[in-house]
């Protein structure tokens, strides 16, 4: 076995020209690249679509189940198989807002986001920095999200109800929330966020004036997708609406998985320290 | 040189998988990796990130080797629970690990493992690109 990997490793790290060797249209390309094979590795599959989605007594569509994104209906952290990425337009930032990130190192990036600092991530983090699985519940006028990072949660009322009004708002992680049905779409409406969340884990600040509008959907049993759209005046010069993410049915329950020491920011720290000084 | 962020923050926009905590390639060199043998002393699940403590023998000296791995819930998921690992603490084990990027010594992002028992198995990130995905996650 310590020779296999050893010839594993070998053949690997002996083929320098990785980029190529992935690509078969590659000039030459006949190379092929030997991987490493682990346990834990994971070979998507995708799931079938499973039938039509399940309804709620109210007759709307039942969200309610484990998802994974990804279309295995498994956690696919440790793929072999690339991302495929995400087709959709460029976030329109102000000057200012672009001028910033683009003044940060990937250091003093990472050392802001929320995740390098156990902080929440908060509404859209819960999904767009959270990289596992969803437990969605609902019921009739009632949608709760339990996410695995932090052991987050969050709960919205589905009836349409307004938001609490503007001398009662305050500053909240996920945000001032409240949720309709447009056919069978979920649409949930946050306001009043806490300025400390990200939009996406790349550094995508937002401001006080952040509106964000979730829509979720279950075109089949099997699958959930996800979408949102950011307004954001102080940060964009108009809004931003994402690709619709997929998500697949899992059978597996959530797991504990509180932040409680995150080494990365002191290392990161060193890091930045290391950077300006070159 | 203070390296910006302009092709990679644009990549990260268009691509950004449901996956990632964040970026283990921001921290640790892809270009300076190893493997490292040594004993296992110590496993440390915690999140968002679980450690590893190995001692190697360099020139006759003992070094204490960290590698900082996925988060629980990725290695549970992954198979590597604790009682997996902590089967060979006290015993010999491989680790591949890339070096941290920030000069610290001895400390490093562990992709894989090789177990007392003969058993490979994923850590962490594919920092270098060794299982077939790119290193950016």
């Amino acid at each position: 076995m310590k020779r296999f990997l050893g010839l594993m490793l070998v053949a690997t790290l002996a083929l320098p020209a990785a980029a190529a060797a992935q690509d078969p249209a590659a000039p030459g390309g006949a190379e092929k690249k030997v991987f490493v094979e682990a346990r834990g590795n994971v070979t998507p599959v995708p799931l079938p679509p499973g039938g039509p989605a399940p309804r709620m007594a109210d007759g709307k569509v039942d969200l309610s189940g484990v998802w994974f994104s990804g279309p295995t209906g498994k956690a696919n952290a440790w793929s072999v198989v690339p991302d495929e990425p995400l087709k959709q337009d460029p976030v329109p930032f102000r000057p200012e807002a672009a001028a910033k990130l683009k003044s940060m190192t990937r250091a003093e990036l990472e050392l802001n986001n929320p995740g390098v600092a156990c902080q929440p991530v908060g509404t859209p983090g819960m999904w767009t920095i959270n990289p596992y699985p969803h437990q969605i519940i609902t019921k009739p006028g009632l949608y709760v999200h339990l996410i695995e990072s932090d052991n987050a949660w969050s709960v919205v009322h589905t009836d349409g109800r307004p938001h609490k009004p503007a001398d009662e708002l305050e500053p909240l992680y996920n945000g001032d929330q409240t949720a309709k049905w447009e056919g069978d779409t979920l649409v949930i409406d946050t306001i009043s966020l806490d300025e400390r969340t990200w939009i996406q884990g790349n550094g995508w600040f937002h401001s006080d004036q952040a509106h964000v509008i979730e829509r979720l959907r279950r075109p089949s049993k099997n699958y959930l997708e996800y979408q949102f759209t950011v307004e954001d005046p102080k940060v964009l010069t108009k809004p931003w609406t994402s690709a619709w993410r997929t998500y697949s049915l899992g059978n597996e329950d959530l797991t504990e998985n509180f932040c409680t020491n995150n080494e990365n920011a002191d290392q990161l720290r060193k890091l930045t320290e290391v950077e300006k000084s070159k | 040189m203070r390296t910006t962020i302009g092709f990679v923050f644009a990549a990260l926009l268009a691509a950004v998988p449901a996956s990632a905590h964040h970026a283990f390639a921001v921290e640790f060199d892809a270009k300076n990796c190893s493997d490292i043998t040594g004993v296992l002393t110590k496993v440390d699940y915690q999140n968002p990130h679980a450690y590893i403590y190995v001692d190697a023998k360099e020139n006759g000296q003992t070094v204490q080797k960290t590698f900082q791995l996925s988060s629980t819930s990725n290695l549970k998921r992954g198979g590597a629970t604790l009682p997996v690992m902590n089967a060979s603490v006290g015993k010999e084990v491989l680790v591949r690990g890339c070096a941290s990027r920030n000069g610290e010594d001895n400390r490093y992002a562990a992709s894989f493992i090789k177990l007392a028992d003969g058993t490979v198995q994923r850590l962490g990130q594919d920092v270098e690109g060794v299982f077939g995905t790119k290193v950016w996650r």
